[in-house]
């Protein structure tokens, strides 16, 4: 009996010894870095994640449980002197504030999760571009995927030096004893940008070539757009004009007569959309999970009976911004007494607040809400982050910057024809709006101005500014006008740039400068 | 060596065939004389034994008439007595009274409390069997030194957290489970009355045995399992309770409400709203509180069978118990099922078996709980006072002054569906064979397999007036219904062999040496569903395929997997040199596949001694020493217990997707969230421990005392990296915690006449201080409140306790402009506003002005338990409490400027001298007065009468005419008083993550509940 039991002491033993991987268990569900990267799916998946970083406007960054909003429309018009930050008070958002008055440090949230979800959509991009080339699969469907991963990660660095001056320059994926990099200089960063949009020109497919399903994808008139615009803001005027001569002229994109449905439901990635960030309103999102719907709408509603949180108020400068009976003014701004889609009049009493001014080009209707789940993070609205008016407007500023005023005449013009409903000017037509501007009186100014009306509300405004070389005339005296009692100050050669996260320069060792002035 | 064994095993069979005889005796009570049954007489040194009957009567055949026979009996001292030839033997027995003898269950065996050298705590569920628990864990609180227990909430059937001797982890602090050598996830599926005892191995000596597991203490459960030769007993024990809040937050009615809000709205230049513009016409207004809390009943049924013959013992039980919440009633119900079977058999002499197998089903209704956002406790304590609970024509009406989270409450537990049921199996089967009369090996299976089911209808509903209401808010309606559907998976196996060797001595010392292998795989699979649009709106008909929409992507599916294992060696070896020293020696190697590829084993040693004071001749000379001993231990842990199956490497996630086209198709993208870890391994617990146990006046009163130092390192925490890097940080193991303190323990036992009592009392002190964060660590901030500026308000620093709450320190309210204005620090503040100190004097008021504002840690805790008996009345009383600790209020939607406020507001600034503490109230609140605060921190200490019950046990005389074993009527109230300052709705607040601890965002308060109940034994 002793000897049938005796042999029960060894089996452990055997445990041990036969099965040597009896501790070796490693995900069969999903896969590691190791494992991916095989198949033409593997790619696929592997350039939407490039994309999926596009929409975390409200996110959880490193070291927070909390959701923090960076919204484009934050930093380029409630930084501006286009509209207040709203909310329920000065303190429902305080950092925001804080910068909107040129008080902010460079502690706030807001900018470590601007820099750090840049940087995320950067790491993707880099991944990709890293891992794709030693997938077996078609080339030309790998050099459009390639190219989509530069022209994200262009568009992240143009956002990047355009807030922060120069930056990390990081190109691939890091190793852990590369995680702490210096800043590079901001011509460094435009460069990468341009030979990723040159190269993003090259390999994207154009609109057309898309399927109707895969609309949102990046173009090759993405890339020449993103690229007029760097050069823009560059003063190339020459290489603006070239590019942006080409995308006209290969005749992509028109735009939409209908100026008021360009914001509508129906309007998404329209005829003249260049580049939009995509939401949908039914993925199921909640306060921990943004998945695939925007918080824009919510954001910007006003508050009260439609529900919002009252974000964004015009101001009443960019209203008188608008020439005489400008119909693009009701359809970018709701006054008082306007109706408010299917959720009623607004009256002060009916937003419990007594602003007088709401944005309207993020508004949505209560019947296009979340069918399901959380209808606060699920607003269907998609970013229109470039537009066609936007590359006519650049064509126009290159054209009259390179001596083709006549030509910059017509883009002007063809921006504020379709405004006025699609007809030519009459100055016998007492209801007449938008004069036309034929190119002996053309200014600068009257670009900008156009700019200003036409692209109100959509995050550029407080950028065109500092490329302009005014804002700190304009924003100067917006603070003095709007925070009288105050006493804030836009120091010139200063807050054109926000400072870079105090984290994140400690987190680099100190290798990371600050700019001049914080 | 088989010669030897086979030598061993002949000896005493060639004794038997010797010179047998029989011995016969009466076995009775020192004290009384009444006779015992069931206690075992062995001759000593043989497999030869008997049990005594019920008369207290035993025959045995003895080798030789110098044989000695072992009388052993539990709760009486164990007793050797020659035979000296006689045929008959008398003996009486005499009671364990300090339990020196008493058999405490430790890692993988027993010893006599008098030889124990780590720091053990147990607990007898003889007494808390006698005073109903609901859960396990509430079995523990309050009743050990070094243990604190607090409610996650107060809703039927959720957890509640252990600690035990303080937090010793950033991630997870909870201690392992092992149910009769089976370590288990939780202990749920328990009855509570099947439980015969609890040990707790507070000290790592103890629980070095446990190795990798056992860093945050081991709490061991031994289930009942009837005794050898054991008569047949049946008992059954039943009760009925009521449960109700016993307490209600002061809230403003509609007429206070109303003025302040108009009161806001002037402060902003606003009109006030129209139905607020007469506040003495809205009058009381809806107490909203009365509406959601109710009266809500629980019932228990239990039933236990025990017997035992020569040669095997069973025990069966089964159990039925269910408790309906004091919110939503039957939405909030925990009922629970269990059946079990327990068997042990001799198979010859020297081979036993053994089998348990324990079923239970759980059935839970729940409703969101214990989150700022969208639960019935936090809707119904900001809701506004006057919005009606329905309208005049019943349906529920919503508000029209607060949109967002702030829904009808009532209309949420309506309309809420939360199912979870469980079904869990957990069985062993051992075999012990004795390879010599010292020497045994024992294999051990055990199963455990947990099916969990999760149904959440979602149906719809409007509380609009009218179809398409425009002014109802985004909460109070859903146009389409749903239904999720989760089922998950979990199963385990272990598998563990031992060998055993005791030996006593001849000169009167004994050596105990165990060593053994275990192997333990666990595997945990999901498949979640979810379809809208069901054809119908009733609960009842809640099922995938009555969904109305066939689009293909409709029936949203997913699914998982993910495993683990741990391959472990152990051993222990223990000495006693005769009764006076006791040396035990323990290492354990651990490996386990959730340890990263460069450190897959951990090796886990201590060391503990124990020195018995009590034959040195000072103390001797004290009679009144009973029993003195010191003792001193040191031991190493690891705690895996916070490290995901596979935290090591980096996982590649689908999901990251992104939507094309106008029809919103969703594409798949997939990428890395976070870096690897390769060299992720367990945190490491270092712990000294030094004690001193007393048995004074004839074992009456008794003290253990506990000092330790513990020590965590390898603590795994998330040091950031820099932005460019694109992904999160893995965890890695940088950082490090101390938790030392000091444990007292005393029980006074006494009589007089008819009356029979003791007073058993705990307190622990215990500080923790967080020691280091890796380098590059930061401050790890948590405890995010929504209503205080969506700002963290606990705060993990080195030097300081984990989670300490963090914030703006305030000095009073601004009483004029000038003083306002002043303030160059606090630029949008006016008269009113409330005063933040500037703590760095740089005249800007920001994160760097931040400071502790309060500590979550008690600086005691402590319980005292009282039972008295008078003839056949017993009363118990049971006393916990914690004090010094503090709370952190976030009960209030601050932002939200037209929630309902606490009386407090009330006292408000109003002008130049009205207050000091209490600011205006205010629309925009430009100066951030709700920013995170001391404002918020409260004094959570408390006193609480957690128990009190009297008993009626029937006089003998009657039992023996209805033929009954026992019968005891009880009437018992838990948490019948409570003192404290704290003015949420109850103080005790336990945490919702290990670095969240007594954050009040609308807890579930716990219930005062009156129950009756009848024990029976036949």
């Amino acid at each position: 009996m002793i000897r049938k039991f005796l042999p029960l002491l060894f089996i452990p033993v055997a445990l041990v010894s036969c099965k040597q991987d009896f501790l070796e268990r490693t995900p069969v569900v999903g896969a590691t870095e190791a494992n991916f990267y095989q198949s033409p799916e593997d790619a696929l998946s592997a350039t939407i994640a490039c994309y999926n970083t596009l929409q975390q406007e409200v996110t959880n960054i490193q070291g927070s449980s909390g959701l923090k909003p960076h919204f484009r429309w934050y930093f380029g018009d409630v930084i501006s002197d286009d509209t207040d930050k709203g909310g329920s008070g000065d303190g429902d958002d305080p950092q925001l504030y804080d910068y909107e008055r040129f008080q902010g440090n460079s502690s706030g949230q807001m900018l470590l999760v601007e820099w750090q979800v840049a940087y995320r959509g950067i790491a993707y991009c880099n991944l990709a571009l890293q891992k794709l080339p030693e997938i077996e699969m078609d080339e030309d469907v790998r050099d459009a995927y390639l190219g989509e991963a530069k022209f994200i990660r262009a568009y992240w660095y143009f956002n990047l030096v355009s807030t922060f001056g120069g930056v990390p320059l990081v190109t691939q994926p890091l190793a852990s004893t590369e995680y702490q990099q210096p800043r590079a200089d901001d011509v460094e960063i435009w460069n990468l940008i341009k030979d990723d949009l040159t190269d993003a020109i090259e390999t994207l497919p154009l609109r057309s070539e898309y399927s109707l399903n895969e609309l949102g994808r990046a173009t090759r008139g993405s890339a020449q757009a993103l690229m007029a615009k760097t050069n823009a803001y560059l003063g190339e005027w020459e290489s603006c004009y070239q590019v942006s001569a080409d995308l006209v002229g290969e005749g992509e994109y028109t735009l939409d007569p209908d100026f008021g449905n360009v914001f509508t439901e129906q309007g998404e990635n329209g005829p003249g959309s260049i580049w939009e960030i995509q939401y949908m309103n039914a993925s199921g999102g909640n306060w921990g999970q943004q998945l695939e719907g925007t918080f824009s709408n919510v954001f910007q509603r006003a508050r009260g009976q439609f529900n919002g949180f009252g974000f964004n108020l015009p101001t009443q400068d960019l209203v008188d911004e608008f020439e005489d009976g400008d119909p693009r003014l009701s359809f970018s701004i709701f006054q008082e007494g306007d109706v408010m889609g299917d959720r009623g009049e607004f009256t002060q009493e009916s937003t419990g607040m007594p602003h007088l001014y709401y944005s309207r080009k993020y508004f949505n209707n209560a019947a296009d809400e979340a069918p399901f789940g959380d209808p606060n993070p699920n607003g269907h609205t998609n970013d229109r982050v470039m537009r066609y008016s936007e590359v006519l407007l650049f064509h126009a500023e290159a054209c009259l910057n390179t001596g083709r005023a006549s030509e910059g005449a017509d883009a002007l013009e063809l921006v504020r024809r379709r405004a006025r409903g699609g007809v030519t000017y009459n100055p016998m037509d007492p209801q007449a709006v938008l004069p036309f501007i034929g190119a002996g009186d053309l200014t600068v100014e009257d670009i900008w101005h156009e700019r200003r009306v036409e692209l109100a509300l959509e995050g550029h405004r407080f950028f065109d500014l500092v490329r302009q070389g005014r804002a700190a005339e304009v924003m100067q005296n917006h603070l003095d006008e709007h925070f009288p009692n105050g006493g804030y100050s836009f120091t010139a050669g200063v807050n054109e740039l926000f400072p870079i996260p105090s984290n994140e320069i400690t987190l680099s060792g100190g290798l990371i400068a600050q700019n001049p002035g914080y | 060596m088989r010669i030897l064994l086979l030598l061993a095993w002949l000896l005493p069979l060639s004794g038997v065939m010797a010179q047998s005889m029989a011995v016969t005796g009466q076995v009775t009570d020192a004290d009384d004389g009444t006779p015992l049954p069931g206690v075992t007489v062995v001759e000593k040194g043989t497999y030869t034994g008997g049990v005594t009957d019920l008369d207290g009567q035993y025959t045995i055949m003895v080798s030789s008439p110098d044989a000695v026979l072992t009388f052993t009996y539990i709760g009486y001292r164990t007793t050797d007595e020659k035979v000296g030839g006689k045929s008959t033997l008398d003996l009486t027995l005499s009671a364990d009274v300090a339990g020196l003898e008493e058999a405490i269950v430790i890692g993988y065996g027993n010893q006599q409390r008098s030889k124990i050298s780590g720091a053990v705590g147990t607990i007898d569920l003889k007494d808390a069997t006698s005073v109903p628990v609901l859960r396990t864990e509430q079995a523990l609180q309050g009743r050990a030194a070094g243990v604190q227990v607090t409610q996650n909430s107060g809703q039927p059937g959720s957890t509640q957290s252990i600690r035990i001797r303080g937090t010793g982890s950033l991630n997870n602090a909870e201690p392992l489970w092992v149910v009769d050598g089976i370590p288990t996830g939780g202990i749920d599926f328990l009855n509570p009355s099947d439980i015969e005892s609890i040990s707790l191995l507070k000290d790592a000596a103890s629980a070095a045995i446990y190795g990798a597991r056992g860093g945050n203490g081991v709490i061991l459960v031994t289930t009942k399992k009837g005794a050898k030769g054991q008569p047949a007993q049946v008992t059954y024990d039943t009760y009925y309770g009521i449960q109700e809040p016993w307490k209600k937050m002061g809230l403003l009615n509609a007429e206070e409400y109303a003025i302040l809000m108009n009161e806001s709205r002037a402060s902003a230049g606003l009109v006030p709203y129209a139905q607020l513009a007469d506040p003495s016409a809205l009058g009381e207004g809806t107490d909203w509180q009365d509406a959601l809390f109710e009266r809500a009943p629980m019932v228990n049924h239990s039933f236990n069978f025990t017997k035992g013959t020569a040669t095997s013992s069973t025990a069966i039980g089964g159990s039925h118990f269910a408790q309906d919440g004091i919110i939503g009633g039957e939405k909030g119900r925990f009922e629970r099922t269990t059946f079990r079977i327990s068997t042990q058999q001799d198979a010859g002499d020297r081979f036993r078996l053994g089998q348990t197998v324990n079923f239970t089903h759980i059935e839970r209704n729940a409703l969101a709980e214990n989150n700022e956002f969208a639960t019935p406790v936090v809707r119904a304590l900001n809701m506004d006072p006057v919005t009606l609970v329905s309208r005049p024509d019943g349906s529920y009406a919503y508000s029209e002054l607060i949109g967002s989270d702030i829904a009808n409450p009532i209309n949420q537990v309506a309309t809420t569906h939360d199912q979870w049921m469980t079904n869990r199996f957990v069985g062993n089967l051992y075999g012990e064979y004795d390879l010599t009369q010292d020497l045994k090996v024992r294999s051990s299976v055990n199963i455990d397999l947990s099916l969990g089911s999760q149904k959440i209808f979602l149906p719809s509903y409007d509380l609009g007036i009218g179809a398409n209401d425009p002014n109802r808010p985004a909460y109070e309606w859903r146009e389409v219904n749903g239904l999720i559907r989760n089922e998950n998976k979990w199963s385990n196996w272990q598998w563990e062999n031992t060998l055993q060797y005791d030996k006593d001595l001849k000169n009167g010392d004994r050596f105990e040496a165990i060593m053994g292998y275990s192997a333990l795989y666990g595997n945990y699979q999901n498949i979640g569903t979810y379809r809208d649009s069901l054809n119908s709106n009733d609960p009842d008909l809640a099922f995938l395929d009555n969904s109305l929409n066939f689009n293909e992507q409709a029936p949203n599916a997913s699914g998982g997997f993910g495993e683990s294992s741990y391959l472990s060696t152990f051993a222990r070896l223990q000495y006693e040199i005769g009764d006076r020293y006791s040396v035990s020696g323990t290492v354990r190697r651990d490996g386990s596949s959730k340890f990263g590829a460069n450190n897959r084993y951990g090796i886990f040693p201590s060391l503990s001694a124990a020195w018995n004071l009590t034959e040195i001749p000072w103390v001797v000379e004290k009679d009144w020493i009973e029993f003195a001993k010191v003792r001193a231990s040191w031991g190493r842990n690891g705690n895996a217990g916070g490290i995901g199956n596979f935290d090591f490497t980096s996982v590649v996630f689908n999901g990251q997707n992104y939507t094309f086209g106008p029809d919103q198709q969703q594409v798949n993208g997939a990428g890395p969230v976070t870096t690897s870890n390769p060299d992720l391994k367990w945190e490491t617990v270092d712990q000294f421990n030094a004690g001193v146990d007393l048995d004074l006046y004839r074992g009456r009163f008794n003290i253990v005392l506990d000092y330790f130092v513990k020590n965590t390192n390898d603590m795994l925490a998330v040091v950031p990296v820099p932005g460019v890097v694109g992904f999160l940080p893995a965890a890695t193991n940088v950082a490090s915690a101390r938790n030392k303190g000091l444990e007292l323990a005393l029980t006074y036992r006494g009589e007089s006449g008819d009356w029979d009592y003791d007073v058993t009392g705990n307190l622990s002190v215990i500080r923790n201080e967080v020691t280091g964060l890796g380098e590059g660590g930061t401050p790890i901030s948590t405890g995010g409140v929504f209503g205080a500026g969506n700002d963290f308000s606990a705060y993990t620093d080195i030097g300081l306790p984990m989670a300490m709450f963090y914030g703006y320190e305030t000095a009073g309210i601004f009483q004029t402009d000038e003083e306002a204005t002043a303030n160059m620090a606090q630029p949008d503040a006016v008269a009113g506003d409330v005063i933040f100190v500037d703590q760095n004097e740089d005249g800007v008021l920001d994160e760097n002005d931040k400071t502790v504002i309060g500590n979550p840690h008690p600086d005691f805790i402590y319980g005292l338990t009282t039972n008295l008996k008078w003839k056949n009345f017993d009363l118990s009383l049971f006393i916990q409490g914690s004090q010094g600790n503090d709370l952190f209020n976030g009960i209030f939607r601050y932002d939200l400027n037209t929630t309902n406020l606490p009386v407090s507001a009330l006292e408000r600034w109003t002008g130049e001298g009205s207050t000091n503490e209490h600011p205006r109230i205010t629309h925009t609140d430009a100066n951030q007065n709700n920013r995170v605060s001391d404002r918020f921190v409260e004094d959570g200490s408390f006193l609480r009468l957690k128990n009190l019950q009297i008993g009626y046990n029937m006089p003998d005389r009657i039992l023996e005419k209805m033929d009954l074993g026992k019968l005891r009527f009880y009437v018992s109230a838990t948490n019948l008083l409570t003192f404290t300052k704290y003015t949420g709705l109850d103080p005790e607040i336990g945490s919702r993550g290990t670095l969240e601890i007594g954050i009040d965002r609308g807890f579930y308060p716990v219930a005062r509940n009156f129950i009756a109940g009848i024990n029976v034994t036949f």
